[in-house]
């Protein structure tokens, strides 16, 4: 027992898959020898027509005809055992799936009392009392101007009316917008000469 | 002289020597020729991936170790006593075990250590991805895709499974059908 404390046990279900992967091997050492019945009785037919014995050939071919039909049975077959072996193979990584995702639950249940609901309530009511605090210092600080900026400010808005009462002085005046509904196309449609016409008379104003 | 074989492995010139072929009635002589052979074979072997040498392949013509066994060019072979004893020698040094075991005409060749087998083994089951899987043992000797433990005799590979159980990284689970292994992390 001693030296082989770190085996893991052998388990049936082991066994079982051991059982069905021997049989595996079993039907494929089975397909090589049909494979190797089927190339003798190809060169048997071979020959027998080189040697002029058709019927002989017959018989041969119709032989390798029967041991082709086996090759594609037992290949059914293989095809079954080894989606078993896969599928076993495969049930057993989603129990172990399973056992972890178990364990996990497990860590994140003790994880969960350490953070009962009240702590977190009392912590988030404290860190909002903080910002609160942080906001009252701020908002301080920003209605402490002093005299210097106070007097920029106003310097800066004297500067931007000056502005505004210069470019009304140089008298632009732009057209405002049409309040009227613009004419129906039919009438553009129907005489499209007059337009350029009117064009040109709100042209030359400008 | 160097000759390269068809199958792009060099011979070294030693095998252009007709004494070579000889068993050499020196001591000294005697023992560096084993040497030599000894070495050719190791090499050999890795380079064609061959695992089973046998007395008679000295004597039949078209053996997988023909290449090295014979030299036409010089008409010289080795002989089928002399190949024995070369084979003694190995078996005697650890390159070599008779196989089957009880009988002095057929041996495995070790060109990697048993221990080497082993790391091979277990880099090839990691690095596919196959730890802490059930598999068969014609899993590994015969695995859809070609690997370097492909064909790997089976006594050969029960002794790397051996070797990797002596620190719990393997594990051979039998029934009453047959056997299976499974590999297991490194633990701490």
């Amino acid at each position: 027992m001693g030296s082989n404390q770190s085996l893991p046990k052998i388990t049936a279900q082991d066994k079982a898959i051991l059982d069905l992967k021997l049989q595996r091997d079993k039907l494929k050492q089975y397909q090589k020898k049909i494979q190797g019945i089927l190339d003798r009785e190809h060169a048997i037919a071979k020959a027998q027509i080189a040697a002029g014995e058709k019927d002989r050939a017959l018989i041969a071919l119709r032989r390798r005809k029967y041991q082709q039909t086996l090759l594609i049975k037992t290949d059914q077959q293989l095809e079954n055992l080894e989606q078993l072996v896969t599928t076993i193979e495969f049930s057993l990584v989603e129990v172990s799936v399973l056992h972890g995702l178990k364990q996990g639950n497990e860590v994140l249940k003790e994880i969960h009392k350490e953070m009962n609901i009240e702590s977190v309530e009392k912590l988030l009511e404290e860190t909002a009392e903080a910002r609160e605090y942080q906001k009252e210092i701020g908002d301080l600080l920003a209605n402490t101007l002093t005299l210097d900026d106070e007097e920029a400010v106003q310097n800066e808005l004297l500067a931007l009316q000056w502005d505004i009462e210069k470019e009304e002085a140089a008298g632009v005046i732009l057209p405002s917008v049409p309040e009227e509904e613009p004419i129906g196309e039919a009438t553009t449609v129907a005489e499209p000469r007059k337009e350029p016409e009117v064009r040109q008379k709100v042209a030359a104003p400008a | 002289m160097i000759v390269v074989e068809k199958r792009g492995f060099v011979l070294p010139s030693i095998h252009s020597a007709p004494p070579f072929f000889t068993e050499q009635p020196n001591p000294t002589t005697h023992a560096t020729a084993t040497a030599q052979w000894i070495k050719l074979i190791l090499t050999y072997a890795r380079h064609r991936k061959l695992f089973t040498l046998r007395v008679e392949d000295a004597e039949t013509a078209g053996s997988d170790w023909e290449e090295i066994l014979r030299n036409e060019r010089i008409n010289r072979k080795i002989l089928a006593p002399h190949l024995s004893n070369i084979l003694e020698a190995m078996v005697q040094q650890n390159l070599a075990v008779y196989e089957p075991p009880k009988q002095a005409r057929s041996v495995l060749v070790f060109w990697r250590l048993q221990e080497e087998w082993a790391e091979v083994l277990y880099d090839w089951v990691t690095s596919t991805g196959q730890l802490n899987t059930i598999m068969t043992f014609y899993d590994i000797t015969d695995p859809p895709l070609e690997s370097l433990l492909t064909n790997i005799p089976l006594s050969l590979l029960r002794k790397a499974i051996g070797i990797l159980g002596k620190t719990n990284r393997s594990q051979i689970i039998a029934i009453a059908d047959g056997e299976g292994v499974r590999f297991l992390s490194r633990s701490k």
